[in-house]
């Protein structure tokens, strides 16, 4: 189906309330003078748009506003990811020190706003929403990252990603540009007719292609796109940090999926992709995989901080989420739908417990973390480390499960290169997660390390995070059929 | 000679690769952010240019509208931000303020 | 055969020729002798009064943002205006809503204090 303006109002639901819940967040702001109340506010808005996201499964799929953006089950998984993101981060903001200081009003509209721009990162099938939603996404980010007032990082990581966002964003239009050229349209399903009729030139789709991929790239943190990254993720409040680790890195994935697959490559038989004859995209991709995990792992080695670390951390894992698309079929897309779920669980949990150290002692290296099992924070240190041992894939945590059907994924398309160099990687990564388990269970606190405590609100967080990291990882049948039945493409 | 596609497409290049030297080796912010303006302004050339000349549609030009309306956007968050660095170092040099490291 | 272009182009060469000989000739017969009062810079006459790099109050540049989001708002109200007739009530609704947000913007900008001077 292709609707109108006003027939796509239904089929809208999700985003009309979140955009009213962001505009009321706003005027509550300014008539309220207990600011305590935006936090719950905010999550019932989400909690509704939730709601209104799974009425739509079973609805008729289509294009909405004369082929805007697209409502399919693909576009559904990633509101219902983005939606459970932003809740556990307004959760995990409500116990968290940092943001006290923040004015509340402005952090959760801005961090609603953000959301929105990922539901249209999804969703969007035309090159002029695609650059929209995206730059809805990165202008809240800049200011969530800079939000900490008088503080050294938090303004300097914020001037950082502006710069290299602008220029991301910059190149990425300016390489739509020479796609409009080419097809003389925006919308993709003209731009996958015209691309494979097979007139336009080769190296010029190749070099567009490569400034698409800045834009992308930089959202999904992807070698040599991911320089912003370890420093915003150290500078921005620890909440933030997590939100951008798993949010805006999924909806990057999506807004790149959305682009390479329906739009410029062909369905083929048995879930295979064809992707435009002459251009060596897959490839170049196969390299980049490779590459970001390579550097990620390695520059993990050395660091101090733990959310630096977990920036690292979060580049190598981009590297494995790519190795889904070099693949060019449903198998590969699969496991990386699978993947993102399971990082976003995992992630958000470890950045959870870096909240919990830093509400107690105010520190984020890793000094902090000596002996805290023995430290009245038994629970933390070991829903950390299975948290980190799911990152490193152990099994029988979920995440082994992910990285087990992204690597069935790349054997079975015959990439066994691609394959080894990514085992090599998870034995790299196992090192430095495994110190800081080390660190937080065999090490013996000195006398002036702190006791750390939990806020009763982080307490029911942690076990919500822990249970499904080791419950997926032994029972994965209901998620993978979930993320099976989100590969719906609405093409025509 | 009359002017074509092609010229509009050469002032684009030359705009979009002098924003990118700018944005490398320019130290104040406040000039970096202008090099991220002259970036999006040769997008917007290659849009209009391609609207008129090939496309024959005006998508090309409800792009470059966006576009323009992004970069205020983005102009006004960065001076925000430039503000407040301001405020902490006392200068806008990009490599002063600088604490960030390995 | 020469385009018609042509002579513009000569009367550019000719003039940027023109330009950097004069230049050229006056940094190379002119005499220089400097002296404080000669290299002071030229403000109308008059003596010059502290530096010209003078820092604005932080007050100009949050004028300045609010200014730019808020002019960039009729670049839409233009094309919306032009079709105003053939978009009919649809378009005025729409912009309505678009005009609507932006007010509530405007208000939360008036209300935080940004508009006070002082």
């Amino acid at each position: 189906m292709d609707l109108t303006n006003l027939e796509s109002l239904k089929y809208f639901y999700p985003e009309i309330i979140l955009s009213g819940t962001v505009l009321l967040l706003v005027i509550l702001d300014l008539v309220i003078q207990n600011k305590r109340v935006l936090a719950p506010f905010a999550a019932l808005g989400c909690l509704l748009s939730l709601g209104a996201t799974l009425q739509l499964y079973g609805t008729s799929e289509g294009w909405l506003f004369h082929r805007m953006v697209v409502l399919d089950n693909f576009s559904l998984f990633f509101k219902v990811v983005s939606l459970l993101a932003v809740l556990l981060v307004i959760w995990m903001s409500v116990g968290c020190h940092e943001i006290r200081q923040i004015y509340q009003g402005e952090y959760y509209t801005v961090l609603l706003a953000s959301t929105l721009g990922m539901f249209f990162m999804a969703s969007s099938t035309n090159l002029l929403m695609a650059y929209l939603s995206l730059e809805l996404v990165s202008l809240t980010s800049y200011i969530l990252t800079g939000s900490l007032h008088h503080n050294r990082r938090s303004s300097e990581a914020a001037l950082k990603y502006l710069i290299y966002g602008g220029v991301a964003s910059g190149s990425m239009i300016y390489g739509m540009s020479w796609i409009f050229g080419m097809t003389g349209s925006l919308d993709y399903a003209v731009i996958r007719e015209v691309l494979h009729q097979g007139e336009a030139n080769r190296l010029t789709l190749f070099m567009a292609f490569l400034f698409i991929l800045s834009g992308f790239g930089y959202k999904a943190v992807f070698v040599p796109f991911h320089m912003w990254s370890p420093d915003v993720y150290e500078g921005a409040p620890t909440p933030i940090t997590a939100f951008l680790s798993v949010g805006s890195n999924a909806a990057g994935v999506a807004i790149m999926i959305r682009f390479f697959f329906p739009a410029v490559s062909h369905l083929g038989e048995g879930g295979n992709w064809d992707f435009i004859p002459g251009v060596e995209w897959p490839h170049f991709l196969l390299m980049v995989s490779m590459v970001t995990m390579t550097l990620g792992n390695l520059c993990a080695l050395g660091q101090q901080n733990v959310k630096r670390l977990l920036a690292y951390s979060g580049i190598a894992h981009a590297g494995y989420i790519l190795m889904g698309l070099v693949v060019l079929n449903n198998i590969g897309l699969r496991a990386m739908l699978f993947y993102i779920v399971v990082y976003l669980i995992m992630n958000l949990g470890a950045f959870l417990v870096v909240i919990i150290v830093s509400n107690a002692t105010g520190r984020e290296d890793i000094e902090a973390y000596r002996g805290l099992a023995w430290r009245g924070a038994a629970v933390p240190a070991t829903c950390m480390a299975i948290f980190l041992f799911s990152l490193a894939g152990l099994p029988p945590l979920a995440g082994f499960v992910g990285k087990f059907f992204l690597f069935a994924a790349v054997i079975k398309g015959e990439f066994y290169f691609l394959a080894v160099v990514a085992i090599i990687n998870s034995v790299i990564s196992l090192y430095y997660y495994a110190l800081i388990v080390k660190t937080m269970f065999l090490d013996f606190p000195e006398p002036t390390d702190q006791e750390v405590a939990m806020t009763p609100t982080v307490f029911p967080l942690l076990l919500i995070l822990a249970i499904p990291t080791v419950f997926f990882g032994i029972y994965w049948g209901p998620l993978f059929h979930y993320t099976n039945q989100s590969l719906g493409f609405f093409i025509k | 000679m009359a002017i074509g596609l092609t010229h509009y497409l050469v002032i684009g290049g030359i705009l979009f690769t002098l924003g990118l030297f700018i944005v490398l080796t320019r130290r104040n912010a406040i000039s970096i952010l202008m090099g991220v303006e002259l970036i999006l302004n040769s997008a917007n050339i290659n849009y209009v240019a391609f609207s008129h000349f090939s496309s024959g549609n005006v998508e090309g030009q409800i792009y470059a509208i966006f576009v323009i309306m992004l970069a205020a956007a983005e102009a006004a968050i960065g001076l925000a931000i430039v503000l407040s660095i301001f405020q902490i170092f006392h200068t806008i040099d990009v490599e002063a303020a600088e604490t960030l490291k390995e | 055969m020469t385009h018609p272009y042509f002579p513009v182009l000569m009367i550019f060469l000719f003039a940027g020729v023109i330009v950097v000989s004069f230049l050229f000739i006056a940094q190379l017969v002119g005499p220089k002798r400097p002296n404080p009062i000669k290299s002071e810079p030229f403000e109308s006459g008059n003596p010059p009064k502290g530096d010209a790099r003078i820092r604005f109050s932080v007050k100009f540049y949050m004028v300045a943002m609010l200014f730019l989001i808020f002019d960039l708002e009729v670049v839409f109200l233009y094309p919306w205006a032009i079709l105003f007739r053939r978009l009919g009530l649809f378009g005025l609704v729409e912009m309505g809503i678009f005009l609507s947000v932006l007010i509530i913007g405007f208000i939360y900008v008036w209300r935080k204090g940004a508009l006070e001077w002082e």
